[in-house]
């Protein structure tokens, strides 16, 4: 029976080592060739100038990963505090308007966002919001609260009132019940809308460029003149780092939840035991 | 009263920012590409950028464009994300190990890279100075650098094709593994001892239970191809351009005349991808897709 499988399993390798191995063995090669002739399979000689250049050099690559990451962040932290309350209304709460709340919602999801944002550019112009960090903030989002309200919302969906009452049975007050119990819970889903919200708005080229009017230097903005035409090398290196950032930044969220369980496992473990 | 307003005074915050952004970006839009702008000393309403659009040639050939690019891409990625999520799927249900996940992983990872470096990974592949073309004249079934085919910077649009595809089959496997594990193990057991084969099971079993998803998802990659900018702007031409490129170049040009133009083609866009959308939210209740079956 398994030995049926063994061809599957070699043409699934083939097809993986094609669709994920050769792009990023492709970005390397490129990355640290100096010059790389047409004909030739592999660059005659290597340099990691490239590597210098953005890493150590005058580029200003650090300052815009800075300028990333904090956009992601504050973006991220707003999207916490407007998706918790949503998500707590549209899965427990049956009220009038509910569908239209969703239909509101997630429409940033089927409507490009940048039409948006390129309709509301002049006014933010005359409010002073372009060339901002904040008006690139608040530009962001609206392609990312839809994500994390959705995410938070299947962890809603999970969590029964029965605990929430039990608490309050036991005396605990609206915060410390959100704080022990309810938060607890919601966590995992939090994450995930994190996750995504880091890693739509890390990626925004179109938007951070109309309303940061190339004024506020993210990464995808330094890269770009880099990419359409610029030096291969440099352009590599960049796509390396820049892919590299967006994986990290979900890899770190997934080891801080995975820190948090650890040293929270008692209270956790218990809450799993009652719940079987 | 309290414990009815309470689910409206939650859902304030986040439906007032996304109305404010969101919504008030596009009535503004709205407005302004009728002509209306009382900044400038424009108080008229006009559909003279409407007719103006609908009249130019550019304005169809980037429709076309974007249609045919949406289209064929979304149809690849359907292809190859169904046929690996199957593959993946039977494997999985021939091994006991934990092996099936590491797989899912590693052919998700395209969906983490942005979208500008899934553009350069195909220019670097598939330019005619790329490496696959390096590849064939090592093998030596090319000779020159122009037998190699141009693939990037194309008017026909195959570089954003072959962008969207890859970024997409990770999009579509997500969409359809889970429906696919919902086929318990033992019916694999029965349909072998009705004699059924391995592709029989595939054609009677998985794939109608994979469709009314497959059809779904493959409508989403769709509806997100249509609205793209940074892969289009990397691979595309200037002349035919995708919509949102299109809008862009009118609304960059430099003259303020064009803006209404262009925010004349965000609108249709936008009418395009709600149309899109609710059939594709239509269909997806009708199916049940969302929920399990019984």
């Amino acid at each position: 029976m398994k030995r049926m499988f063994l061809p599957l399993r070699i043409c699934l390798s083939l097809i993986l080592f094609l669709f994920i191995g050769l792009p990023f063995i492709a970005l390397l090669i490129s990355s640290i060739a100096a010059g790389w002739q047409w004909p030739d399979l592999f660059p005659e000689t290597f340099s990691f100038r490239a590597w210098e250049y953005i890493l150590v050099g005058s580029s200003g690559t650090w300052q815009s990963i800075g300028t990333s990451l904090l956009i992601a962040l504050i973006v991220m932290i707003i999207n916490i505090l407007l998706a918790v309350p949503a998500a707590n209304a549209l899965v427990r709460f049956q009220f009038r308007g509910k569908r239209l709340a969703e239909a509101i919602l997630f429409a940033p999801i089927i409507i490009p966002p940048f039409v948006a944002v390129m309709g509301i550019h002049l006014t933010f112009l005359r409010l002073g919001l372009t060339e901002t960090i904040l008006g690139v903030v608040l530009a962001h989002i609206s392609p990312t609260l839809p994500y994390m309200v959705r995410a938070v919302m299947v962890s809603y969906s999970t969590l029964s009132t029965d605990w929430e009452n039990q608490a309050r049975m036991l005396g605990a007050g609206p915060i410390h019940r959100f704080y022990h119990v309810v938060l607890p819970h919601l966590l995992p889903g939090i994450a995930a809308g994190a996750s995504l919200s880091i890693l739509i708005s890390l990626s925004q080229y179109l938007i951070t460029f109309i309303i940061g009017s190339g004024q506020v230097v993210t990464l995808p903005i330094l890269l770009f003149p880099f990419i359409s035409g610029g030096d291969p090398a440099v352009a590599s290196a960049y796509s390396l780092l820049f892919a590299g950032m967006a994986i990290l930044a979900l890899f770190s969220l997934d080891m801080a939840l995975k820190k948090y369980y650890q040293t929270k496992n008692p209270s956790v473990l218990k809450v799993k035991g009652a719940k079987r | 009263m309290w414990r009815k307003s309470k689910p409206y005074l939650l859902l304030l915050p986040s439906t007032g920012v996304i109305v404010l952004l969101f919504f008030g970006g596009l009535f503004d839009g709205l407005l302004k590409s009728l002509g209306y702008f009382p900044a400038i000393g424009e108080n008229q309403m006009s559909f003279i950028a409407y007719r103006d659009l609908l009249g130019s040639e550019s304005f169809w050939e980037s429709l076309r464009l974007t249609i045919r690019v949406a289209a064929i891409s979304s149809l690849l990625a359907g292809i190859l994300g169904g046929a690996l999520a199957i593959a993946l799927f039977m494997l999985s249900l021939s091994s006991k190990t934990k092996h099936s996940r590491l797989w899912q992983r590693l052919f998700q990872l395209p969906l983490t890279i942005p979208h500008l470096v899934a553009g350069y990974v195909i220019v670097l592949l598939f330019m005619q100075s790329g490496l696959l073309s390096k590849l064939l004249a090592a093998a030596g079934i090319i000779k020159e650098i122009n037998e190699f085919p141009v693939l990037v910077n194309d008017a026909f649009g195959w570089g954003i094709i072959l962008a969207y595809t890859w970024k997409e089959v990770p999009f579509i496997m997500l969409m359809l593994y889970p429906v696919l594990a919902r086929i318990q193990k033992s019916w694999r057991d029965v349909s072998r001892v009705y004699g059924a084969g391995t592709f029989r099971f595939i054609r009677e079993i998985a794939l109608p239970i994979m469709m009314p998803s497959w059809i779904i998802a493959v409508f989403i990659v769709f509806v997100f191809t249509f609205s793209a900018f940074e892969i289009p702007f990397l691979l595309g031409v200037t002349y035919p351009s995708m919509l949102p490129v299109y809008s862009f170049q009118l609304y960059t040009s430099g003259t303020l005349a064009e803006r209404p133009e262009a925010l004349a083609v965000n609108i249709i866009l936008a009418v395009m991808t709600i149309a899109l959308g609710l059939v594709v939210y239509y269909f997806s209740k009708r199916w049940k897709i969302t929920k399990g079956w019984q």
